[in-house]
C-alpha cells in the first residue's frame, strides 16, 4: 500500500491545492503514481471537524491527516494526533521542544516523526551538529519532494548512524507535485490508527516517482 | 532576530484613505501596462479589471504600533473581488492588523503580518478585500 505522509492543502498558509483537486489529479495519473492514499499535514495546526470521508468514496483514495509542526530540533510530522495531544501542546508555537513532544505524543497515542531533516536551520540533521540526540525517534523522512539537492543524501548518512527508518512524503504544496515521494508499506492501512501502529512497527520504504512524472522545481 | 509584538494589535485600524476619483486614463495605463484585454471603444463601458485594486494605496506599509521592523517584505496578497471599479468610482481604503503568525523555514524564524485592506467605492458597496501578507523580522 502506498501513501504520500507529506502534503497540504490551501487549509496551510502557504499552499493554494485543494483536496479535491489533488484527489483528481491521482486519479488522472494513476499509472505513475499508484497511491492508495494521502496523509494531509498542515502547517501548525489541527481542525478537529474536517471530515474528507465523501471525497474518499467518491475518488476511492484513502485521506489521512495529521499536522507538520515546529520544534526547536526543525519540523516534525505528527501522525495519530487527538485531543489528548492537542490540549498538551499549542501547535502554533514555533519553538515546541521536541524531545518532549515526541516522547509525550508517543505516550497520547501518536508518533511524532523528523521531516525534511536535511534542510538548513528546520532539519534534524543540522540540530544535531550543536545539541545531544533525540530519544525515541523511530523513523525520518528519508525522501521530500521539497528538498534540494543534497538534502535527502545528508539524510541517508543520518540513518546509517542512528538506525532510524525511513519514510518518504512529497511536501506538495502544489497539485501537480502529490505523490511525486511517498512510502510504500507492506501492509494494508484502513485507519490513521493502523499507520501509527504501522510507523512503529516498520515495514514500510521510501519511494520516489519523480522519474515518471515531469516535476518542476 | 525574531519580531517582537503585541497581538493586542491585531483588530486595530492603522490606516484609513479615500482617494481622489478613479479616471478613465488610469484604468486605460493599467490595461495597457498589465497587457490585459483590449479596451472597449465606448468609453461608457469602461470598467477597471479586477487586479486594478492593487493600484489602492496606503498611506502605511506596516502597522506603526507594530515597533521596529528591521527586515520586511510582501509575502503576497489574496484578493476577494467585489463590484467592479468604474471611472469616476471614490474609492476609499480601511486597512486594519487582521492576523499575525510566526513560522520557521530555512532561514530561520519569520513573524508573518497579515494586514486587512476593505476597498469600497462612493455607494458603499464593497470592491475588494485584500489581505497581504508582509514577512517581517
Amino acid at each position: 500500500m502506498i501513501l504520500d505522509l507529506h502534503t497540504h492543502s490551501e487549509a496551510s498558509e502557504d499552499s493554494r491545492a485543494p483536496v479535491e483537486t489533488y484527489l483528481k489529479w491521482l486519479a488522472r495519473k494513476h499509472d505513475v503514481l499508484p497511491l492508495d492514499g494521502i496523509v494531509l499535514t498542515e502547517h501548525r495546526q489541527w481542525e478537529p471537524a474536517k471530515d474528507y470521508r465523501r471525497l474518499e468514496d467518491e475518488y476511492g483514495i484513502l485521506i489521512l491527516r495529521g499536522a507538520e509542526v515546529e520544534t526547536d530540533y526543525g519540523h516534525m510530522l505528527v501522525y495519530g494526533v487527538n485531543e489528548d495531544i492537542t490540549r498538551r501542546f499549542d501547535f502554533t508555537d514555533v519553538r515546541l521542544p521536541a524531545q518532549v513532544l515526541i516522547t509525550e505524543v508517543a505516550r497520547l497515542g501518536g508518533i511524532a516523526l523528523p521531516c525534511h531533516p536535511g534542510r538548513p536551520t528546520i532539519g534534524l540533521c543540522e540540530h544535531y551538529e550543536r545539541k545531544p540526540p533525540l530519544d525515541g525517534v523511530v523513523a525520518v523522512e528519508a525522501l521530500n519532494g521539497g528538498s534540494r539537492r543534497g538534502e535527502n543524501e545528508k539524510v541517508e548518512r543520518l540513518i546509517q548512524r542512528y538506525g532510524y527508518n525511513a519514510f518518504g512524503g512529497s511536501d506538495s504544496h502544489l497539485v501537480s507535485f502529490i505523490g511525486v515521494c511517498a512510502t510504500a508499506f507492506d501492509r494494508q492501512i484502513r485507519s490513521v490508527e493502523d499507520l501509527v501502529a504501522a510507523l512503529y512497527q516498520g515495514g514500510y520504504h521510501p519511494v520516489d516517482f519523480r522519474n515518471d512524472v515531469k516535476v518542476s522545481t | 532576530m525574531t519580531l517582537e509584538y503585541d497581538r493586542s494589535i491585531i483588530g486595530t485600524v492603522f490606516d484609513h484613505v479615500t482617494a481622489a476619483p478613479v479616471t478613465a486614463e488610469a484604468i486605460l495605463e493599467y490595461i495597457a501596462a498589465t497587457g490585459e484585454v483590449q479596451p472597449p471603444a465606448d468609453a461608457a463601458d469602461l470598467v477597471a479589471p479586477p487586479s486594478f485594486v492593487v493600484t489602492v494605496r496606503r498611506r502605511h506599509l506596516l502597522p506603526p504600533l507594530l515597533g521596529k521592523v528591521s527586515f520586511g517584505f510582501d509575502a503576497g496578497k489574496d484578493i476577494h473581488f467585489g463590484v467592479p471599479i468604474r471611472p469616476g468610482d471614490v474609492l476609499t481604503s480601511v486597512t486594519t492588523v487582521h492576523d499575525i503568525y510566526e513560522k520557521t523555514g530555512r532561514t530561520g524564524i519569520m513573524a508573518f503580518v497579515v494586514v486587512r485592506t476593505v476597498i469600497t467605492n462612493q455607494r458603499d458597496e464593497q470592491v475588494a478585500v485584500v489581505d497581504q501578507q508582509m514577512m517581517c523580522r
